[in-house]
């Protein structure tokens, strides 16, 4: 402290019999230099790290940024790239940046980036050590307790997945089978559709119903939003020659006359809030709210819930239900249920004799319905397959060990806001009226 | 196929949807109101008014306005009208023109209060007499003329009647008033039985209790090319004509403070603020101004030449001449004319009627950091420390809205921000400071104690059937102080002190938003025109100075609450004349593209031609996310803004400038820095405003007023009189033509290049900066340290960058105070003069300083300055200082191109001198 002091009177008296120097130039030319660099300091003329410069010894530290890259001011705030080493003894030594040094603030626990004598810095690095050793220590233990975690979870993992994969390959055989026992109905099928008409049109009609679902299937998204947009303004655009911009505002228009009060203040604030000001505005407005309600939200909200990589479609979902049961079916044992689908496939067929007896005598509506069954099955087994297909691709960490994170939902409820992380697919923040995607 | 075309469609759909988001309906363009369109129905020569009784009374020359020919019944009503001259130093002319009051006018028509400053009327010439001539091409009428200023004189010539200002030698007229007889004075009537005064207009009515009482009048400025000023327009700073050959879209210059959701860039429509403040300049070099001190409703033409051709008046035809035409639906014609000759003499007699621009705090002109919204105190905390961890200083961090309980200002969130006095202080331990919003409408909350206290008291603006306003803001049900009184606006001020407004401390200023005001379920998205205010003052009257009440009445609260001692800091959203003694303004809710960038220019110009010099645009663009380059540039231009602060919408991303990557971070580091090192530069400005009016940000024709190639120029601004800087305002630019006027030398502020004046030159330009030129002939002092925020700059050392001229000579100015407190007042500054001639450069005093500094300059920058010498020698010490090749600029690497003189040491409190040997 003496010392200090005596020292601040030094450079006090230096001032005042020497305007070359600034109350900041530090007393001790190897101030902010870390140990391992001091001998690079101890020439008389010295190298800008950068090599742009040379500086002579009485240059350093003297408070007048000489190189560029601020070789030459390690200890004080002259040049704008330096570094201020602190030697922080008991705890972990640091660097500034040179914009910390005489600025006022302790920032080194040793108090030594203010030594121009403005603040008065406290000795806090003994406090500081401890306190970082106790939360080094914390670390550790958490670190532990996750080591275990981890082996528990890899064990679950190697498990879940042999499972899954038998689950798959079993899929994978009975989709054989059905393949074929669809194969062979489409020949049966194909045979009635050469009979006469009345029935079958009907037929037709669902066939290519079901025909144009399929082909529409991955668009289906894209579809389903243009839809109205389709059937109402694009025809009235046409019609009446209005941009779709003037036609929007007008609706807006027109119904914000008859809006209540409060309705209008909602409406209105709903520009800036981006929220939907209630239902009656909702109304006001239909072509904008379909577009932010009624497409890709809505499926995104179904396809995560089903587990599908897939957009979702209604014939999905079915799909999915589907498979719930033949699933149950499954699980028993391997080769029984095979051979009983293949079994029952071939009493059918037999039954209505289908190489020997003549087309005429069979009941066509059992054809069709089986096949339409088989069909069903083959899609929903396709749709298990390449999500089960999917879901194996993903990278569970080096072990596998969060393999089981795939089917789980975390939730933390920070104040208004609740927080969901579904890892390998979104995460979303709630705060009772809104979702907002996290990305 | 179809499918493809129809969302092709849907694409097309939505892209319109986002462009023409501005809902232009919802706003009355001139035709769909009633005052607007009538008035410019008129034709030049209308008015048949002419100056009565004219005579010399309590120093002011007087008439009455009679018509000459009284023929049919209309007319019999039109009663006289009062009309004043008078005169004040230094150049202003006043024109007033009112309803008799003798003559029992249904009612008082409204007069802006509180604008007019005190002093204004102390600085009043007492006319003794006027002289009555007879002006050639008059056909013989008369002409009363009396002394305006030294070499100037204001006339009013009696039949038809007309006032103007004219230059003492010769007819050479400068400001004219009915010049094209299009005045009309809708003076109070009492309603007729078969008349409706309503008005409606998309589903709201306007009683119209009093009628029509709309004014409407000529004015012509004359050796004008331009014409600049009424802000506040997102549009060119030269003002487009609105009428006449050659103007296709025929919209008036409106002044309506509006909240304008999503404003367009190029546009004639009302925003949020109002100064009827024009300024004429034209190639004689020489400029003036007109103001009209009304806050009703206003619709400015500017005319295109050749409007009336058809008109048949004839007019003085030397001097090139510049009509416009001004509307108003209310008030009295208080009129301001300012014979200028020079833009700053202009802008200096604009601010001797509407009062100085405030002092601003030292650390308000650094970087500040906003977004709608800060979450909470964590928030808070991560986004101050990633400022110290990317090293980039910035000064403020701002709350918006949701800070709030419910939107009842003056109150935290407690789940959000439990401890608010503590995260201040946190903040102020860096030397950091804090802003949150406090807007004009109060939630109708029974259980919320200022809500209660309003209405008890009876402070609420009134609607038209006497009952308190119930509109609709944020906070959902609203009514509004009545702050046209001043009982009201005291009391709002009493809301600041630390004991009302729980959890503020010293280091937390005001931003005041909404305060058009804003009305969600409002006419226009504002207060209806038949809300009543104290005295049966109608809305209409003073509605574009409602804000500016508001802003008033908060500042006087940081005033108050700081004992008189501690500059406020207040921002607000609106404005009107006068609005720069209380504090700073910015733009609005600009959006995130190019466009919105290149017109903050000519917007923080207009503001600071009218008065209005504390400015800047939201850094970044309020709505929609910018590209990382549109952002990089913003930040180097928005550095240059007298208001420099970041803002963003709750819907964008997050974008504060560390998260666009490493290379990116660092363009916007530097960027902030600059804005860091020139703050002595740009406090030395805000002194000069201070003083003078003159603005921190320049158009090139202020400092260069007889360039011409200047004139339309506002892609380019001066800061000050040294910098002249120029956005990027297009995506991947390699070159910009920069034009740099007069004849000496500018250096670019990065390399220190010499780049020769009076033309256009075209410039490579790079990711890392916009041009920026020093001119020649002055000296700019700079701070080269960087720091955390201003604060800790405060005893660092300066540099002054010197770029010599044609004659090796320079000079420039430094302004110092505490950067707090009103002790500059007292002489608590240091205000110094630096001249370098003949190798010499010296300190002197500028007025008597009596404030200390322990700052020494460290480096002294000589540019244009021909190597060789090896010493300096300064004095009064005789000590030497080496000189050597320096960097020009620090933080990166650049080269030694400068001529440096190493630590002269010399301190900026005192004289010296330093001879290059």
């Amino acid at each position: 402290m003496k010392q200090r002091l005596s020292l601040m009177y030094l450079s006090f008296i230096l001032i005042i019999s020497s305007r070359e120097s600034s109350s900041s130039i530090p007393s001790n030319s190897f101030i902010g230099i870390p140990p391992q660099d001091e001998d690079y300091f101890k020439r008389e003329i010295i190298k800008c790290k950068n090599g742009s410069k040379k500086f002579t010894k009485a240059q350093l530290n003297d408070d007048f940024c000489d190189c560029p890259d601020g070789t030459d001011e390690p200890g004080t705030s002259a040049c704008p790239l330096g570094k201020f080493y602190c030697k922080n003894i008991g705890h972990a030594p640091s660097f500034l940046y040179s914009s910390r040094v005489n600025d006022g603030i302790c920032d080194c626990c040793d108090g030594s980036d203010e030594y121009d004598g403005k603040v008065k810095c406290p000795y806090t690095c003994h406090e500081a050590g401890k306190v970082a050793m106790e939360s080094f220590k914390r670390k550790i233990e958490v670190y532990q307790e996750g080591v275990i975690l981890r082996k528990v979870e890899i064990g679950l993992a190697k498990r879940a997945i042999a499972r899954d994969k038998a689950e798959l390959s079993g899929l994978k055989n009975e989709r054989e089978v059905v393949e074929k026992v669809v194969h062979q109905l489409e020949g049966q099928v194909r045979k009635l559709e050469q009979e006469p008409q009345e029935k079958d049109d009907k037929m037709r009609e669902a066939r290519n119903e079901k025909v144009e679902n399929e082909e529409s299937g991955p668009d289906k998204n894209v579809d389903s939003q243009i839809e109205p947009m389709k059937a109402s303004d694009v025809e009235k655009q046409g019609q009446a020659g209005e941009s779709p911009s003037d036609q929007n505002e007008k609706d807006e228009h027109e119904s914000s006359e008859g809006l209540s009060r409060e309705e209008l203040g909602r409406l209105v604030e709903s520009r800036w809030t981006g929220k939907k000001s209630g239902e009656q505005v909702e109304e006001t407005d239909p072509v904008k709210n379909d577009q932010e309600e009624g497409g890709p939200d809505a499926g995104y909200e179904e396809s995560v819930a089903d587990n599908s990589g897939r957009s979702s479609t209604a014939q999905y979902k079915i799909g999915v239900q589907d498979l719930k049961n033949s699933s149950d079916i499954a699980t028993p044992s391997g080769k029984s249920w095979l051979d009983k689908i293949q079994e029952t496939a071939q009493n059918f067929l037999q039954s209505v004799n289908l190489f020997s007896i003549p087309v005429a005598n069979l009941d066509a509506n059992k054809i069709r319905k089986e096949y339409n069954h088989y069909t069903a099955k083959l899609s929903d087994l396709e749709s298990r397959i390449s999500s089960l297909t999917e879901k194996l691709k993903f990278d569970f960490g080096k072990q596998n060990e969060f393999y089981l994170f795939y089917d789980r939902c975390f939730e933390l409820k920070q104040d208004k806001y609740i927080y969901k992380v579904r890892p390998f697919r979104n995460a979303t923040q709630e705060d009772g009226s809104s979702e907002t995607q996290l990305g | 196929m179809k499918m493809k075309q129809v969302a092709f469609l849907f694409l097309i759909f939505l892209a319109s949807q986002t462009v023409h988001s501005w809902k232009k309906d919802e706003f009355r363009a001139c035709d769909q109101t009633p005052f607007c369109k009538r008035a410019r129905f008129r034709k030049p020569g209308a008015c048949t008014l002419i100056a009565h009784d004219v005579s010399i009374s309590d120093g002011d020359l007087t008439a009455k306005l009679i018509p000459k020919a009284p023929h049919d019944q209309d007319q019999d009503q039109i009663k006289p009208l009062t009309l004043s001259v008078s005169v004040y130093q230094d150049g202003i002319m006043r024109l007033k023109i009112d309803e008799d009051p003798s003559l029992d006018p249904p009612k008082k028509r409204f007069q802006v209060a509180d604008v007019v400053i005190s002093e204004f009327e102390t600085r009043k010439l007492w006319l003794q007499s006027a002289s009555t001539e007879k002006i050639n091409g008059d056909d013989g009428g008369l002409s009363s003329v009396v002394y305006l200023s030294d070499g100037y004189e204001a006339v009013l010539r009696h039949d038809p009647f007309e006032v103007y200002v004219r230059e003492e030698a010769g007819n050479r007229r400068v400001v004219s008033l009915n010049s094209h007889g299009l005045f009309d004075f809708e003076q109070l009537r009492v309603k007729k039985e078969d008349e409706d005064w309503e008005e409606r207009f998309r589903g709201h009515t306007d009683t119209r209790p009093y009628g029509p009482q709309s004014i409407s009048f000529d004015v012509s400025f004359y050796g004008s090319d331009f014409v600049y000023g009424i802000p506040e327009h997102a549009t060119s700073f030269a003002l487009k004509p609105t009428r006449g050959p050659g103007v296709e879209e025929s919209e008036p210059y409106r002044l309506f403070n509006l909240d304008v959701f999503e404003y367009l860039h190029e546009s004639p429509f009302g925003i949020y603020g109002s100064i009827p403040f024009m300024v004429s300049h034209g190639k004689s070099g020489q400029s003036s101004g007109f103001f009209w001190l009304n806050a009703a409703e206003m619709q400015i033409d500017v005319l295109a030449k050749g409007w009336d051709a058809e008109g048949g008046i004839l007019m003085p035809t030397e001097q090139s001449r510049i009509d416009t035409f001004w509307m108003s639906e209310a008030g009295i014609v208080d009129t301001f004319f300012f014979v200028g000759p020079g833009p700053k003499d202009v802008v200096k007699q604009c601010v001797s009627v509407t009062g100085l621009p405030a002092m601003p705090q030292l650390f308000s002109t650094g970087y500040h950091q906003c977004r709608w919204n800060y979450r909470d105190e964590e928030d808070v905390e991560n986004v101050d420390s990633k400022f110290d961890e990317h090293d980039i200083p910035y000064d403020v961090l701002w709350l918006d809205i949701e800070h709030t309980d419910g939107k009842r200002y003056f109150t935290w969130d407690k789940m959000l921000f439990p401890h608010p006095e503590e995260m201040q202080r946190k903040l102020a331990a860096k030397g950091r400071h804090m802003v949150t919003i406090v807007d004009p409408h109060i939630k109708r909350d029974e259980s919320f104690h200022l809500h209660k206290d309003a209405s008890q008291r009876g402070y609420y603006v009134k609607d038209a059937t006497g009952k308190d306003y119930d509109g609709w803001c944020w906070p959902g049900s609203s009514s509004y102080p009545d702050m046209l009184n001043p009982e009201i606006r005291s009391w709002w001020a009493e809301k600041f002190s630390y004991d009302n407004y729980v959890g503020s401390t010293p280091s937390l200023y005001i931003w005041n938003d909404m305060n058009e005001p804003s009305v969600f379920n409002g006419p226009e998205v504002t207060m209806p025109r038949d809300a009543l205010h104290v005295g049966g003052v109608e809305h209409r009257e003073l509605h574009n100075a409602y804000g500016y009440y508001f802003h008033m009445a908060t500042a006087e609260g940081l005033l108050k609450r700081g004992d008189g001692k501690d500059r406020p800091f207040v921002l607000s959203r609106a404005f009107f004349a006068g609005s720069q003694r209380y504090g700073a303004v910015w733009t609005g809710d600009n959006s995130a593209d190019w466009d919105h960038l290149r017109v903050s220019v000519p917007m923080v110009l207009t503001l600071g031609l009218t008065g209005m010099t504390f400015s800047g645009a939201d850094v970044g663009g309020f709505f929609g996310n910018p590209e990382p380059e549109l952002l990089v540039r913003w930040y180097q231009l928005g550095a240059y803004y007298p208001f420099f602060r970041g803002h963003a919408h709750h819907d964008t991303k997050r974008r504060e400038p560390w998260l666009f990557g490493e290379r990116n971070t660092a363009l916007m580091r530097d960027a902030i820095r600059i804005r860091y090192t020139l703050l002595p530069y740009f406090y030395t400005l805000f002194r000069e405003a201070n003083v003078s009016g003159v603005p921190v940000v320049r158009p090139l024709w202020m400092e260069f007023p007889s360039d011409e190639a200047a004139f339309s120029n506002d892609e380019a601004f001066m800061v000050g009189n040294s910098l002249l800087v120029q956005g990027i305002y297009t995506a991947r630019a390699k070159h910009a033509s920069v034009y740099l006027p007069g004849k000496e030398s500018w250096f670019d502020l990065r390399t220190g290049t010499a780049y020769k004046g009076g033309k256009v030159h075209k410039l490579e330009v790079s990711e890392e900066s916009i041009p920026a030129f020093q001119r020649a002939g002055t000296i700019v002092p700079r701070k080269d340290r960087f720091r955390r925020s201003s604060t800790q700059m405060v005893h660092d050392p300066y540099t002054l960058v010197i770029a010599l001229n044609s004659s090796q000579a320079a000079e420039g100015e430094l302004y110092v105070d505490d950067g707090k407190s009103y002790n500059f007042k007292h002489g608590a500054y240091i205000h110094r003069r630096f001249v370098f001639s003949n190798g010499h450069l010296t300190s002197s005093p500028v007025g008597n300083s009596r404030f200390s500094s322990d700052c020494i300059i460290e480096r002294v920058i000589l540019l244009g300055y021909t190597p060789g010498a090896k010493t300096a020698l300064v004095e009064p010490e005789n000590q030497k200082a080496e000189i050597e090749l320096g960097p020009l600029r620090f933080g990166g690497q650049h080269a030694a191109v400068a001529v440096t003189i190493r630590k002269p040491g010399v301190r900026v409190a005192e004289d010296w001198k330093i001879k290059i040997l």
